[in-house]
């Protein structure tokens, strides 16, 4: 039985959501509509950014954002996919990068280091540093691994990457309802972490994070970057050497924060390298979504209303904050452009903790 | 309307360096991805559209190795009713692909109203298997089609693509050939279960050798190459303000501005 069927209709869900009243998507009518049973289509399903803050706020754990998936799935079985979506999962199936690019790029990012990052089965630790897609190929974000493994060299921590065998999570493959594919993906990667001995993981997106937690079932730990950092910060590793920098405010990302309720690490780290850390109105588990994840980088619709990212970036200007920090590319890209009218600097954490170092 | 449809894998070369074996006479294509030839995915669709609108059914074909099932069972999956696989060698010219097609659809007795083919393969690019398969079975033939807008009894009118941004409209009697050019349709999306399903239907596997002698080539491959690199791109270098003042002043000089 589905579990929409206990629905209410309270609407606390779509309350909440960031794309109700600005898009069509509204996530209590279609819990209705799948009541009802009634056929849903066209561009509203994929409006949602799986942000999660419907399953949050839901008091009869209908979980609104797994049914919508569900709806997707049902699209995606049929072949009833948005241009740009197929593009991105076709790409994801023959290249194993929605971006189309080729594998053999993969590591590009380590070009930019001065030493050299080993394969993780050349590790004795084990311990595997697992970049995204967007890290892999977007110029702006390629500069966080590089980061985040100059930082890890700084504080002697010993890791190692997949290079080439590096293949894209299926996180948003999984939401975007190829269940298929994504099983596909998730079966591979877990053949290549089993290969190789991985003991831990190390995630520089909260997607990949997400996807290695809540369904690979892998029998060893996995971090988000951020709270490695934090413990690095606590054990002394890390020191903010060269004094601390300019206030930031901190836009939780939702995969991080809502999904996976890590809220204090990153904000940790920021206290101890920034000189103040400012808080949006909307933190936390109410935090506004970038609007970049589920698929929703894929997806543009093709009507104009006001992008969550500008509306941060609004904010972030009353704030008088100075620069936006967050911990994951998505949120990285959609704040980022959205920023550059302003003038608003948008980082990652990673970047700021390695200006103090 | 009962339609064979011819469909080929071919390696993804867009964002791929292919690297040309020492001796010239093969391509390194170790770690290169496969995939279904982009003109043939337009081909499939529109014939699966075709019986969608007049009914009938959609046979897939391919010519290759046992690893060009793929595509066959992709063209299941989008719509096909079933498919074939003529297992030939690694480099079959487009004569003898055309041939063991004619043989093939004579062999197994395939009945056909239609042939769609793509315009063209991405790595070989010959571009003339259907206008040989079309003048082999002695049926009419259009290319580069953009457009299928009507069926009557026994013809359809097709939009075809022509020189200086024009289009034509023809009347072509049925049983045809076509070669289908990209845009005609917006492919849908096959998905990996449907791919997944598509493996339970049969496939049949068709020896080319036993269905059509080899004969002696007509075409001979002899090697690969590089284009000789020529001298006529200028790289403008120094800071933005000198390279922008660079480039004016060769718009200047070519009379562009």
């Amino acid at each position: 039985m589905g579990a929409f069927l206990a629905c209410i209709q309270c609407g606390r869900c779509t309350g909440a959501c960031p794309e109700s009243g600005i898009t069509p998507l509204n996530i209590r009518l279609l819990m209705r509509m799948r009541q009802l049973g009634l056929p849903i289509g066209g561009s509203v399903p994929w409006l949602c950014t799986c942000c999660g803050t419907c399953t949050l706020r839901c008091p009869r754990d209908v979980r609104p954002g797994d049914e919508l998936v569900r709806i997707r799935s049902g699209l995606v079985e049929q072949g009833d996919v948005p241009a740009s979506v197929q593009k991105a999962l076709e790409h994801t199936f023959v290249h194993r990068n929605p971006f189309g690019r080729s594998r053999s790029r993969r590591a590009l990012w380590v070009e930019a280091l001065p030493f050299r990052v080993p394969h993780v089965k050349d590790t004795e630790e084990r311990r595997l540093l697992f970049s995204c897609c967007i890290h892999a190929y977007d110029e702006r974000c390629m500069k966080i691994p590089t980061a985040f493994a100059t930082v890890l060299a700084k504080a002697q921590v010993e890791f190692g990457i997949l290079y080439e065998e590096e293949t894209c999570c299926g996180n948003e493959v999984e939401r975007l309802g190829e269940l298929g594919l994504f099983e596909e993906l998730m079966e591979e990667l877990r053949k290549t972490i089993g290969k190789y001995g991985v003991r831990e993981i190390i995630c520089l997106s909260p997607h990949c994070m997400n996807a290695f937690k809540v369904h690979y079932g892998l029998p060893i730990p996995i971090y988000h970057y951020s709270q490695v950092l934090a413990r690095l910060f606590d054990e002394g590793l890390l020191k903010a050497e060269k004094g601390l920098t300019a206030p930031c405010c901190y836009h939780d990302p939702c995969f991080l924060g809502k999904q996976n309720r890590v809220f204090e690490e990153p904000r940790r780290v920021l206290r101890m390298v920034s000189s103040e850390l400012i808080e949006f109105s909307r933190s936390r588990e109410i935090s506004l979504c970038c609007e970049g994840g589920g698929g929703r980088m894929f997806y543009d619709p093709d009507f104009v209303y006001e992008r969550r990212a500008e509306k941060r970036i609004l904010e972030a200007e009353t704030l008088k904050g100075g620069r936006i920090a967050t911990a994951c590319p998505f949120c990285l890209r959609m704040l980022g452009d959205a920023a550059i009218e302003k003038g608003i600097d948008v980082v990652d954490i990673t970047e700021i903790v390695l200006e103090v170092l | 309307m009962e339609v064979i449809v011819f469909v080929k894998r071919v390696p993804s070369f867009e964002e791929e360096e292919v690297r040309i074996r020492q001796d010239g006479s093969t391509l390194d294509l170790s770690g290169i991805p496969f995939r279904m030839n982009d003109w043939d995915s337009y081909a499939l669709e529109e014939a699966v559209r075709l019986v969608e609108r007049f009914g009938g059914s959609v046979t897939a074909v391919t010519i290759g190795t046992d690893e060009d099932d793929e595509v066959l069972r992709r063209s299941i999956a989008c719509g096909a009713k079933d498919g074939f696989l003529i297992r030939e060698g690694a480099f079959v010219e487009p004569i003898r692909r055309a041939g063991l097609a004619k043989a093939l659809i004579e062999k197994e007795g395939l009945r056909f109203d239609l042939i769609l083919t793509g315009v063209q393969a991405e790595d070989d690019q010959f571009a003339s298997f259907g206008g040989i398969l079309a003048g082999l079975l002695k049926i009419p033939y259009a290319g580069m089609v953009v457009g299928i807008e009507e069926a009557l009894g026994d013809s359809l009118t097709v939009r075809r693509e022509i020189e200086g941004g024009m289009q034509e409209r023809i009347r072509i009697s049925l049983p045809c050939v076509l070669s289908i050019q990209t845009g005609i349709n917006q492919p849908r999306y096959v998905s990996i279960m449907g791919i997944r399903r598509a493996s339970r239907v049969e496939r049949k596997v068709i020896e080319g050798g036993k269905i059509l002698s080899a004969e002696r080539s007509r075409l001979r491959l002899e090697r690969f190459f590089y284009p000789e690199k020529k001298e006529r791109a200028k790289m403008l270098e120094g800071d933005l303000l000198g390279v922008c003042q660079g480039i004016l002043g060769i718009l200047r000089e070519k009379g562009v501005l």
